[in-house]
């Protein structure tokens, strides 16, 4: 990948201004790539693309492939709250050079700063494409980045996911969350099941069909499996689940009493939870390749629901040990518990990917999404209604929440970016949909 | 699960060394392999099985086979408490009183959550109101080692209004028998 010269320079180059007290987790950044959006920044200024129809190369588009991806690319980096897509038509012939000039000089004059043009190639049960991205600013629509990716016909809205989220690499360096998935609870009281989709509600599928209660999926770092609390075996007990795979149930926790609330640890080797088999919901790290269960906590009211934090080095968890739910926060051996929020009857807290933040539900008549950082200073609110708004789950970027709220009615998952902008609606349907956890990065 | 069970524990081995050597926590010395499964809680017998999965399982009866009685009455608590009141303590009296006149029966607690607050808080919430019923009950005389509890959390309402009415109904202790 050739370094480009910076042409389109939106907000700071660099990715924060101010360096957290903890290590930070590296973000991941392509060699060469230059960052031309300030991706923390609040309310920065969108990029406008233009993306048109892709282009077929090779093959015939009996199923419309060739507009299905543009638009489903057009969706994500407009997700993403970078991009503007700016609208027009107009398909590029194959090797149109003279053709594909032309269109770019029309949407530059209607204000697109960059374009992405994808091609096309099916191959029976193979789909090829490959995305090029154009600087429009300069007179000669230099061609910024280009790359190829290979998937299966069956699924061509993935291969414009990862080409969204290889554009937002190159103008940020870091990659889009578009190829993920969103794991969450459906069904009525008494009778739900944990299903999947993709991130934008696409393709809903069931993960469990055990016909039992199962609840709070969790996503294991390495995006192949799930930690799910279930009664499928009459007791809520912890199991995990490979939703990709053809692959047994696997039992984590099944003791005395709850075992519920699983956090895996970034490295994906243990797993926080909540267990009261020696008296009452305690929180305890299980070491998951061997069993080794260790205890955290050791008090007569309630703790539960702990979060790591991103370097491992912190839980966050919640506890009424002041009275209501609070949030607290505790090395990973239970050392040193601190009380991080106070006033309020708090649950919930997810500890940010990039480590600076923890959000959380706050219970006040109704539930809505709180956010504080990891020493207890500058609580602020994200969601004011309506309805309930809860149970966060964080994007890998740090930058996105999905969560539940029953604003129209019955619970639906919405997602947000995390600096207050308008939620989107992700799922759709008659019942219920709760409890959503977003995949990392697939591979 | 033979192989399987032979499998996992070969690769436990490994991955403990591999743990010990390289662990990103503090060092896990205080957790003994093992030794963190081995506390009974008061209704179970002690768990022994070196794979993590399933300590304790089979000591558990299956919730489906007990069935309610008219005989033992639901107690309730206030919002986002777990302590009995005393209004229920007389009803859990009564409870106790049947329980201890009917020796033959083991008894299934369950304890609920009303919708408000969040499912995972919840299920911790109604755990704790099935132990403390038990407790009370034990206090009474009934045998501990007859009384098994399970939490459901907000997961079984009885009532689904919106309402304070409604959310009082939800809010309870359950009872449930078979026969030993």
């Amino acid at each position: 990948m050739r370094r480009t010269s910076v042409i389109v320079v939106i907000g700071v180059l660099v990715l924060a201004a101010v360096d957290p007290p903890w290590p930070r987790t590296p973000a991941p950044r392509a060699q060469g790539v230059d960052v031309y959006i300030n991706v923390t920044g609040g309310g920065a200024k969108k990029l406008n693309i233009a993306v048109p129809e892709f282009t077929v190369v090779a093959g015939t588009d009996t199923a419309g492939l060739g507009k299905l991806l543009a638009s489903v690319a057009g969706n994500d980096l407009t997700f993403s709250g970078l991009f503007s897509v700016v609208a027009g038509t107009g398909a590029i012939p194959p090797n149109s050079p003279d053709a594909r000039g032309q269109l770019w000089s029309e949407f530059a004059a209607a204000g697109a700063h960059a374009a992405l043009h994808g091609l096309l190639a099916l191959r029976g049960d193979r789909l090829e494409t490959e995305m090029r991205l154009y600087d429009l600013t300069t007179p000669e629509h230099r061609l910024i980045a280009a790359k190829k990716f290979e998937g299966a016909t069956a699924q061509p809205r993935r291969l414009a996911h990862k080409i969204a989220d290889q554009v937002v690499l190159q103008f940020t360096g870091e990659l889009g969350i578009a190829d993920t998935k969103i794991a969450y609870v459906q069904g009525p009281a008494g009778a739900k099941e944990v299903w999947m989709s993709d991130y934008d509600g696409a393709n809903p599928a069931p993960a469990t069909r055990n016909g039992s209660i199962n609840l709070m999926p969790v996503w294991s770092p390495d995006g192949r499996s799930l930690a799910v609390t279930s009664f499928m075996q009459g007791y809520p007990d912890l199991y995990r689940i490979f939703p990709f795979e053809r692959r047994p149930v696997q039992t984590l926790a099944s003791f005395v009493g709850i075992n519920s609330s699983p956090a895996w640890s970034p490295d994906g080797r243990y797993l926080a939870l909540t267990l009261s088999k020696d008296g009452n919901p305690e929180i305890y790290v299980l070491a998951v390749a061997t069993g080794t269960l260790r205890r955290l906590t050791r008090h007569a009211g309630i703790d539960t629901e702990p979060t790591w934090s991103p370097t491992g080095q912190q839980i966050a968890f919640v506890s009424d040990r002041n009275g209501q739910p609070h949030i607290h926060v505790m090395d990973p051996d239970g050392a040193n518990i601190r009380e991080i929020t106070s006033g309020g009857f708090h649950t919930q807290p997810r500890w940010s990917p990039k480590g600076d933040t923890i959000v959380y539900t706050q219970r006040q008549g109704t539930h809505d999404l709180w956010a504080v950082s990891p020493d207890g200073s500058n609580p602020r609110r994200l969601t004011a209604g309506p309805g309930d708004n809860q149970g966060a789950g964080w994007a890998p970027n740090a930058r996105h929440l999905a969560f539940q709220s029953n604003r129209l009615g019955r619970w639906q998952l919405f997602a947000m970016l995390f600096d207050g902008s308008p939620p989107t609606q992700i799922s759709q349907g008659a019942e219920d949909r709760t409890s959503p956890s977003w995949s990392p990065r697939l591979p | 699960m033979g192989t399987r069970g032979l499998h996992l524990a070969v690769i436990s081995l490994l991955l403990l060394g591999v743990m010990v050597a390289g662990c990103a926590m503090r060092p896990a010395t205080t957790a003994a392999s093992g030794a963190g499964r081995s506390a009974p809680a008061p209704a179970a017998g002690a768990p022994g099985s070196s794979s993590a999965s399933n300590p304790s399982g089979a000591a558990r009866p299956v919730p489906s086979e007990f069935v309610a009685v008219r005989d033992l009455q639901d107690i309730h608590f206030d919002f986002d408490r777990y302590d009995i009141r005393p209004d229920d303590a007389k009803m859990l009296d009564a409870n106790a009183a049947w329980l201890k006149a009917n020796a033959d029966r083991l008894v299934l607690i369950e304890g609920h959550c009303d919708q408000r607050g969040t499912n995972e808080y919840n299920l911790a919430l109604g755990e704790r109101r099935a132990k403390s019923t038990m407790n009370y009950l034990v206090s009474q005389g009934v045998q501990a080692n007859r009384i098994t509890i399970i939490s459901y959390g907000e997961e079984r309402p009885l009532c689904t209004e919106q309402s304070e009415t409604c959310w009082a109904q939800n809010r309870r202790a359950h009872f449930l028998v078979k026969s030993r």
